[in-house]
């Protein structure tokens, strides 16, 4: 038994979803190998090779991969799965992209967010938002997972780096091209990396008023996140967006403002260690999973919050 | 250009869910069932496609038991002409789906595929991506908005850091995320129109199609609950439970 | 919270068992109401109803409709794009002709879209259901010439149609009606005061189309003197688009208890010299041709009463759910227990289920009747069909309205203190529902239709015939073999016979003094209500109860249905024995004291 798994990074930094996702490697087993794919990624090979229990990485260092689009990344990760057992990477947007492609073309089925790992061949995945857990067997040759980083904790550093190699870039099938990209830029903690997340919702009326979250997280070092409605209304970007179809967050503390907690928003945080409420609607059911509950006016709440703080 | 869509027939998000006490799957008897709502951004996106000009046929596909063509008129209903079943009482999974799809696109030859990016029960993220893989086409997974011109299309897509842009030549597969637009309600002419609109029934053997499922669910679990905890009377007690009880923050 | 599910598996039930949808679609003209295109249809009329319609309720309830300084209603927010969901979608066309417009589908159907949308957002729904009114009657007695003008646009919903019967001195009684039509050419000029009309300005649409009754010069007193007039408010040009003001002004909107999305208008027709409208038919024959409207309306009232109750019932429901207080007696499960365990709760709830479900019954059976009773393809059946609408209208516009507030109100009662509270929109349905029983006809009005027109006027042969069709299905139910129905088969037999005593006693009752019979027309109306009630819910229970021996897998709600019949037989139908009492013995009481007496303290 082998795993291939695809890193993570971002702006030359690996990305601790990675560490997340070594962790579910290793509870499969046999050797582990890490494939960094990028263009001037030296650091995050480097990175990827102190992380305990990797026995190699490997490098397709290119600048065909400057921005890893689906088909050149799928290509690359086939091009290499010969006897690799596993092929596995943390559920990002760049491996949910890409590695359904690769199991299309090893045709074998895949499992999508992993969050536990019963046998090398059973896995266990929420279904239906998170209401439901199924465990699956896959009786195919080859496993394709991506893994749910909430799930399984970081792996830490290693006694020894292990070996570097570089692979060859495959040629690209050009089926598309990489036009621009408009990334939020914030000096604050990573969503899903960050330890405490502060989140808003409709309940903030407007984006102006995300200062009042932001004033927060700020004091606590914290990320700032939103429900959908938010997202939807334009108050944040999509990329703040927690649930079912935006992050999946497990911070130690979650503070929900104004955010009635809807199956697919309490699908993206509720494996939260403490989860806080301030919502004006005792009946909010996010009460329901809040250890904390605040029936508030947030606007009220918040400033006084901030003071406290 | 022809437009194929594919769409799913799930138990409808309003939905609560309960896991069956044998642990064989979810309580689907007497539940209701709608359109997967990527599905039916995926299907919006194609009609304002084809108002639009850009497109000029719309075909939408279900791979899915009998009742999966309730979910087929529906799309009708929203604008497309023409529907598809590839009937199957099997539990349906992405791969094979995709398969199903790939047979379905050899026939029609559409310009561009539109799915919606995850089915909401299995929550799998895979279909488009597979079929676009069988196919050897491109793809523009999670999309948020979409131009087409001379023969491409600009694809916005969402991803982790914010959004990326993307130049898809066509034929090519898109598959739609939540924002890309806000399905409209069937016109009661269209709904009584798609009842007349052609709904053809495939056997997947007809196709060469093998919709055996690759995963065996072995058994299905209530998660963990979280059980509500203590409401707070003020923002003080708040915070003092916070630091002194909790230990989250300092 | 107030959200709003529409019950469609209930719905469903309900078409298909009690009133017969499969045979409604088998009429000629509903081939295209197949049982796939009804719940195609309800599923998307359900989702708009819910998505669209529901949200706006509260806001129409704090916002309201206000006059602004031009003198136009305006709506509140949200409302015209909702309008336009409406008119984009057909929904307003959906059961009339398709000649003109229309698609055609049988007004069972589209009375249960009508429950949706009144369920959803009663203050809203009025729109549509008088602009249906208003074009039911220019079809059956406009000259082609109006009808080409007004009706396409009125079908689709791109115009809205009124009704303007009201004055300040003629609301009951009609015959009151002053305001004025003379000819002038190949028009008349209206002028005169008419009060409250719903929707009577606006700003959904950019032109409304009022029917008015007012009298001609040379037209007899009293209600065979009053014609019925077309007034728009903005002229037709001849290539139809939108000409001139007509002098038709809305002079103030009204502060009311409820509806307050609904703008209430008071009309000034003619402040300078008469505003332009065109006869309707023939002349001083309008009365006869509004009612034809009004009957109708009536039934659209009625289905308010139930529409609110739903939507009341739901919240009661939830809210009961949730609530935690007091350890319910017997209860053995865990704590927290919510307020849905304590027995007079569950009291309330299935007072509540119950009645709803009977209201269901009453207006889905009474509106396959309408189908029926203009569809049939044979003389004979489309009489009896229409006998028994013209004999189920009033009893369900009064019993249901009157029964709606009362649901409403323990709507309010589930809830506790929060029910009194406006923020949890109990409040809002308790006001809302409070109109029901007063427009369209009060429920006095209802009861003297009733008493006079469907009952002496066949010499009761209509509610004799009626009365022994539900003591068959008492009797068959009190011989069956389920527990439940035999126990509602007995007491449904037994209020056939006390309501066959109230009907025998009224036919003879006048014979001295006239007013007894006025004095027990609303009591009566009651409990026929009851009985009828009581018969839908045996028909839903043994409808069940037979799908559960065809095994059908929906045990939950189909075992519900015998045990809600047992219920109302149980807690509603021995009040029957009560109510003719008070009709044989207690109408002499009413009129006992002079006014003198009356007066005296
Ligand atoms: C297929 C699908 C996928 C979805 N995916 C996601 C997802 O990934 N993530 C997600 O979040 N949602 C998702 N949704 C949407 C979800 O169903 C809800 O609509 C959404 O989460 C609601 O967001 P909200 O709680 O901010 O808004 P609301 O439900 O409108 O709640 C606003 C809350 O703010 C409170 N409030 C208002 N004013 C104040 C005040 N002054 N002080 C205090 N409290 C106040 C209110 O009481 C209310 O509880 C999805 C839906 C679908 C159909
Ligand atoms: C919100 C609202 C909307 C309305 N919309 C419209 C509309 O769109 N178009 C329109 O034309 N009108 C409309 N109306 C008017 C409505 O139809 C009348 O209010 C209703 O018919 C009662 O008339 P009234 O108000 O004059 O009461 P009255 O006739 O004065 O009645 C007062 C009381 O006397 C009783 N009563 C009167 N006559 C009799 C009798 N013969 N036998 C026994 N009891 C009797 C009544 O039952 C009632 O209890 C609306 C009213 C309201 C409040």
């Amino acid at each position: 038994m082998s795993v291939l798994l695809l890193a993570e990074h971002e702006q030359g930094q690996l990305k601790a979803a990675t560490r997340n996702a070594v962790t579910a490697a290793k509870a499969i087993g046999g050797d582990l190998h890490v494939l960094v794919v990028g263009s001037g990624v030296a650091a995050v090979a480097d990175a990827a090779s102190k992380i305990d229990g990797v026995a190699k990485v490997l490098v397709a260092d290119s600048a065909l991969y400057a921005h890893p689009l689906a088909e050149p990344l799928s290509a690359l990760i086939v091009s290499l799965a010969g006897g690799y057992s596993h092929i596995l990477a943390p559920a990002t947007s760049t491996a949910k992209n890409a590695l359904p492609r690769v199991a299309a073309l090893l045709d074998v089925a895949m499992l999508s967010e992993i969050t536990g790992v019963v046998s090398p061949h059973r896995f266990v995945r929420p279904i239906y938002a998170g209401n439901a857990l199924a465990t699956v067997e896959s009786a195919d040759s080859v496993q394709v997972v991506t893994v749910r980083p909430t799930a399984f904790d970081a792996a830490g550093d290693g006694a020894a780096a292990a070996p570097v190699e570089a692979v060859a870039a495959v040629a690209d099938p050009a089926l598309s091209r990489f036009v621009s990209a408009d990334l939020s830029k914030s000096e604050r903690p990573e969503l899903t990396a960050a330890r405490i997340v502060v989140a808003g919702g409709r309940g903030m009326q407007s984006g102006e008023n995300f200062h009042l979250l932001e004033a927060i997280a700020d004091t606590l070092g914290a990320a700032v996140g939103a429900s959908r409605a938010a997202v939807d209304a334009g108050f944040v970007p999509n990329d703040y967006q927690v649930g079912q179809t935006g992050k999946i967050v497990a911070p130690d503390l979650y503070i929900a403002v104004g955010i009635s907690g809807a199956i697919q928003h309490l699908a993206g945080m509720k494996d939260s260690k403490i989860i806080v409420a301030i919502n004006k609607d005792e009946e909010a059911p996010i009460f329901q999973v809040a250890d904390y509950g605040l029936v508030a006016d947030l606007f009220k709440a918040l400033p006084e919050l901030s003071a406290e703080l | 250009m022809k437009i194929l869509c594919a769409v799913k027939r799930v138990v409808d998000y309003n939905v609560k869910i309960r896991v069956k006490t044998d642990q064989t799957g979810v309580e689907t008897a007497n539940v209701k069932f709608s359109m997967n709502p990527f599905d039916e951004i995926a299907v919006e996106e194609a009609v304002r496609l084809k108002e639009s000009g850009a497109a000029t046929e719309i075909v939408v596909v279900a791979v899915g038991p009998t009742a999966a063509q309730e979910t087929l008129r529906t799309a009708l209903a929203m604008g497309a002409d023409r529907a598809i079943l590839v009937q199957t009482d099997l539990e349906t999974q992405p791969l094979g789906v995709a398969k199903a799809l790939k047979a379905i696109v050899a026939k029609e030859a559409p310009g561009l595929v539109i799915v919606g990016k995850q089915a909401i029960d299995d929550d799998c993220n895979q279909t488009g991506q597979m079929l676009a893989a069988l196919l050897g086409w491109g793809q523009g997974a999670f999309a948020s908005k979409i131009a087409a011109a001379n023969g491409e299309l600009t694809v916005t897509r969402e991803v982790d850091g914010g959004m990326e842009t993307i130049a898809l030549p066509l034929p090519a597969v898109v598959t739609a995320d939540l924002r890309l637009n806000e399905p409209r309600y069937a016109t009661l002419p269209n709904i009584m129109k798609a009842k007349k609109k052609p709904l053809e029934i495939v056997a997947p053997d007809a196709l060469g199609v093998d919709l055996t499922p690759r995963l065996t669910v072995l058994k299905v679990e209530e998660p963990p609950t979280r059980s509500a905890g203590v409401k707070v009377p003020d923002v003080a007690t708040l915070v003092a439970k916070l630091k002194n009880e909790a230990k989250v923050i300092p | 919270m107030t959200a709003y599910v529409p019950p469609l598996k209930e719905i469903r039930f309900v078409l298909d068992h009690l009133a017969g949808m499969a045979d409604v679609a088998a009429l000629p003209g509903f081939e295209d109401a197949s049982a796939d295109m009804v719940d195609s249809i309800l599923g998307e009329a359900a989702k708009i109803a819910e998505n669209t319609l529901a949200p706006l309720n509260e806001i129409g309830d704090r916002q309201g409709a206000k006059l602004d300084a031009a003198g136009v209603a305006r709506t509140a927010d949200g409302w015209g794009a909702a309008w336009q969901t409406l008119v984009e979608g057909g929904w307003n066309s959906l059961p009339f002709d398709p000649e003109q417009g229309g698609m055609g589908l049988p007004n069972l159907l589209n009375t249960a879209v009508q429950e949706m949308w009144q369920s959803a957002n009663m203050a809203f729904a009025l729109c549509p259901m008088l602009t249906q009114g208003a074009v039911n009657a220019m079809q059956l007695y406009a000259d082609d010439a109006l009808k080409a003008i007004y009706l396409p646009k009125m079908i689709s919903g791109e115009w809205t149609g009124t009704m303007n019967i009201t004055e300040p001195q003629a609301g009951s009684d009609l015959a009151a009606t002053r305001s004025r039509a003379v000819p002038n050419g190949d028009h008349y000029l209206v002028s005169g005061q008419k009060i409250f009309i719903t929707y009577g300005d606006h700003d959904l649409t950019e032109n409304i189309v009022h029917l008015v009754l007012a009298r001609l010069p040379d037209a007899p007193a009293g209600v065979k003197g009053i014609s019925l007039f077309v007034v728009p408010k903005f002229l037709v040009n001849a290539d139809g688009s939108i000409g001139a003001r007509n002098q038709v002004n809305c002079v103030s909107l009204e502060h009311k208890l409820g509806i307050h999305g609904s703008p209430t208008a008071v009309l000034s027709f003619g402040d300078e010299g008469g505003a332009v409208g065109w006869l309707v038919g023939q002349p001083n024959r309008g009365l006869e041709y509004m009612f034809t409207m009004m009957n109708h309306a009536r039934l659209n009232v009625a289905m308010q009463g139930l529409a609110i109750a739903e939507r009341a019932y739901q919240q009661a429901l939830s809210y009961a759910r949730d609530r935690v207080q007091g350890k319910p007696l017997g209860w053995t499960g865990n704590a927290p227990f919510a307020i849905v365990h304590h027995p007079d709760v569950r009291r309330l709830l299935m007072g509540m289920k119950a009645r709803i479900e009977a209201m269901r019954g009453i207006l889905y059976t009474a509106a396959a009747a309408v189908d029926v009773a203009h569809n049939h393809a044979d003389e004979a059946e489309r009489k009896r069909a229409g006998l028994l609408v013209d004999l189920l209208t009033p009893i369900a516009k009064g019993w249901c309205t009157e029964t709606g507030q009362l649901l409403a109100s323990d709507g309010v009662q589930v809830h506790g203190g929060m029910g009194f509270i406006e923020e949890t929109g109990a409040a809002q349905h308790y006001r809302d529902a409070r109109i029901t029983t007063i427009y369209e006809g009060t429920t006095a009005i209802q009861a003297n239709d009733l008493v006079n027109r469907k009952i002496l006027r066949d010499g009761g042969a209509g509610a004799r015939a009626l009365l022994a069709d539900i003591a068959a299905l008492g009797r068959e139910l009190a011989d069956g073999a389920d527990d439940s129905l035999r126990v509602t088969g007995l007491a449904l037999l037994d209020s056939t016979v006390h309501a066959g005593d109230a009907v025998e006693w009224l036919l003879t009752a006048g014979a001295d003094d006239v007013r007894v019979p006025a004095a027990a027309s609303v009591t009566l109306l009651e409990l026929l209500g009851l009985v009828v009630g009581g018969w839908q819910l045996a028909r839903a229970g043994r409808v069940a109860v037979a799908k559960l021996a065809e095994g059908d897998p929906d045990t939950a709600f189909l075992s519900a249905k015998p045990l809600t019949a047992r219920f109302f037989a149980d807690h509603f139908l021995p009040r029957v024995a009560a109510l003719r009492t008070t009709v044989v013995a207690g109408s002499g009481s009413v009129m006992a004291l002079s006014d003198e007496q009356l007066f005296a303290a």
